[in-house]
């Protein structure tokens, strides 16, 4: 057995030796691979408030909330995954540019099985400074400012604000958008999106149901969200009426992006009379400055409408966050400000909630590959039809992440 | 009266020097096109001269900033022993890396200034990128000689202060299907302006896209 093992290993070894590449030809450059991966793993320590988080169906904020236990839940440390995140990329004819990432959230998706994040194809024409772009497939709003990191992470704080957690949890669209931009001889930079998909026929109903959160859920196409108190998860992805969600997004700044100004507008156009169908619409603002080299100043504000003819559950939200954020090479400290409201719009059983919260986070980078990352959360929240029962979401995280 | 005739000699001496010609600056000049006539921009042109030793330890500096998700300049030719620096003046963070055999490196994500310059201690070709925008990408072209330049829109080169003596001129592009060895020429000693033309085939074009819109982070 062991002579058999020796000569499979000796037969691998030289077949890895005579398919090893020729020696290095000094002058030539190394041809680009068609197809590239990227990975990423993200491992926390965790201890959020007692009562149970949103994804064990509790009344929490956050996600992560307290453990089980024989009695209900309490507060507790753990070790969980966070977040793993494959993203693959390809050049195909005719300059068409193709992307996916898949994601696995356990706590999020209640089990293991992977998340379409997206899968688009994408085709630019011009340049930096004047193009147009066409891309289509499954895919979120492009209107978060804080999730620019890799594989769509919060690139400012472990967990979003309650306005970016939601665009991020609750928009993944199959649809198509077109995109222009031009940078005037003046050195301002125009940008304008529009954008339409089918699926977006629940979006609103956690807000309504659920309210407010932060946290850094990726939506996939394929993926639902647990609902506090009830047995039943709501679809990401549902599409009934058939009708699609349409978007645009506007953004002007200086070339240099110093300063830049966003407005996005979203509307799922959904039938009311169709059962199940939720009609909801909401505009958001944003700043984004770079006031000085080491420093990003973020701000924005989202404002809209949730409406669903039974039950009564209509309602109107809104959010806003301020993001001061410092950083050095490798190293980075931010402080966020959130605010959110949600108000019962039609009398129905409560949805009505306000709140707020303020965010410290450290990052440093060690090494090429991995990120340190502290997190505490302070919420102060409530919800009426939550009553006496209303959590104290706290919370502290300690994150890991390596990437490739 | 002797400060006089001492100040006089100073003075001639200095004039007598003032007066020498000046060794004749050679210049090599010509043209990089394809078989069928239309020009090469960015082919580089270079003696095959040993590089000068860093005095007292000073090794030449150079810079490929990042602006809108581009590396700028795409091409960089450097004697080889220079310091190059990567200034991100973008508002996202890049991670710039290479993993060629010349010279492996990786600056982890950053933006401004604040990466440590790298050493190109090794002749030859170093194609760098971006780990989180895969679209961009260069090249630092790493010489055995500080005399190199590089071919503009029109395909034409300018090479001056080439110094005296006998020297082997190549051409190199990134495309090219012929080898900077494979294209060498002669230039002789006495030809204070030499003429030299290159013809190389390139391989076809295909970099990955850039994606300028939106959708552009990560």
């Amino acid at each position: 057995m062991i002579p058999r093992l020796a000569r499979l290993i000796t037969l691998v070894l030289l077949t890895c030796c005579a398919a090893s590449p020729s020696a290095h030809a000094q002058y030539e450059v190394e041809k680009d691979s068609s197809i590239w991966l990227r990975g990423l793993v993200d491992v926390r320590l965790v201890e959020g408030g007692p009562g149970a988080s949103w994804t064990d169906r509790g009344p929490g904020k956050m996600r992560y909330g307290g453990s089980p236990t024989d009695t209900g839940f309490a507060r507790a440390t753990r070790l969980v995954l966070s977040q793993a995140a494959l993203q693959v990329g390809a050049l195909l004819p005719w300059d068409l540019r193709a992307r996916a990432q898949v994601n696995i959230e356990p706590d999020i998706a209640g089990n293991y099985r992977p998340w379409l994040v997206e899968a688009t194809l994408r085709k630019e024409w011009g340049e930096a400074n004047r193009g147009f772009g066409l891309q289509g497939g499954a895919m979120g709003l492009p209107f978060s400012l804080e999730n620019t990191g890799p594989a769509w992470t919060p690139a400012y704080t472990i967990s979003s604000s309650a306005l970016n957690s939601w665009l991020w949890e609750d928009f993944s669209l199959a649809g198509a958008e077109a995109e222009g931009w031009y940078v005037t001889q003046s050195g301002i930079r125009l940008d304008a999106l529009l954008g339409a998909g089918y699926g977006g026929d629940q979006i609103g109903r956690i807000l309504a149901l659920r309210g407010w959160v932060m946290g850094d859920t990726l939506a996939g196409i394929n993926g639902d969200l647990a609902l506090p108190g009830r047995t039943d998860r709501t679809d990401i992805f549902n599409n009934r009426d058939h009708r699609p969600t349409v978007y645009s997004w506007l953004s002007v700044g200086d070339a240099a992006e110093i300063a830049s100004a966003k407005v996005g507008v979203v509307d799922n156009r959904g039938d009311e009379s169709s059962p199940g169908v939720w009609h909801t619409h909401a505009a958001a603002v944003g700043l984004v400055l770079h006031p000085y080299p080491r420093i990003d100043v973020l701000a924005q504000y989202l404002d809209g409408v949730a409406r669903v003819r039974s039950p009564a559950n209509d309602s109107a939200m809104s959010a806003c966050y301020v993001l001061v954020s410092y950083h050095t090479l490798r190293q980075r400290v931010s402080v966020r400000y959130d605010s959110f409201r949600v108000h019962d719009l039609d009398g129905g059983p409560s949805t009505n909630e306000h709140g707020h919260a303020v965010t410290a986070s450290y990052f440093i980078e060690l090494g090429l590959r991995s990120r340190l990352a502290l997190e505490e959360i302070w919420m102060h929240s409530y919800r009426q039809a939550l009553g006496a029962v209303n959590p104290t979401p706290d919370g502290w995280q300690v994150s890991y992440r390596f990437r490739y | 009266m002797p400060g006089q005739f001492l100040n006089r000699s100073w003075l001639a001496l200095l004039g007598l020097t003032l007066m020498q010609p000046a060794p004749a600056a050679r210049s090599v000049s010509g043209s990089v096109t394809a078989p069928q006539g239309s020009p090469i921009a960015d082919a580089v042109v270079f003696l095959q001269v040993p590089p000068p030793a860093p005095a007292g330890g000073q090794h030449p500096t150079a810079l490929v900033d990042q602006v809108e998700k581009t590396f700028v300049p795409g091409l960089l030719p450097v004697v080889v022993g220079t310091y190059v620096r990567f200034p991100n003046h973008d508002q996202v963070q890049h991670h710039v890396y290479s993993f060629s055999p010349t010279k492996s490196f990786e600056l982890p994500l950053y933006k401004g200034e604040s990466a440590p310059p790298v050493l190109f201690d090794k002749v030859g070709v170093v194609k760098i990128g971006c780990n989180i925008h895969d679209w961009m990408s260069g090249i630092i072209l790493v010489l055995p000689t500080p005399h190199f330049t590089v071919t503009d829109a029109n395909g034409k080169y300018v090479l001056d202060d080439v110094p005296d003596g006998n020297y082997t001129l190549t051409v190199w592009h990134a495309r090219s299907n012929v080898k900077p060895e494979d294209t060498a020429r002669q230039i002789e000693g006495r030809d204070d302006v030499a003429n030299v033309d290159f013809t190389l085939t390139l391989s076809p074009a295909r970099a990955r896209p850039a994606v300028h819109g939106s959708r552009a982070d990560p």
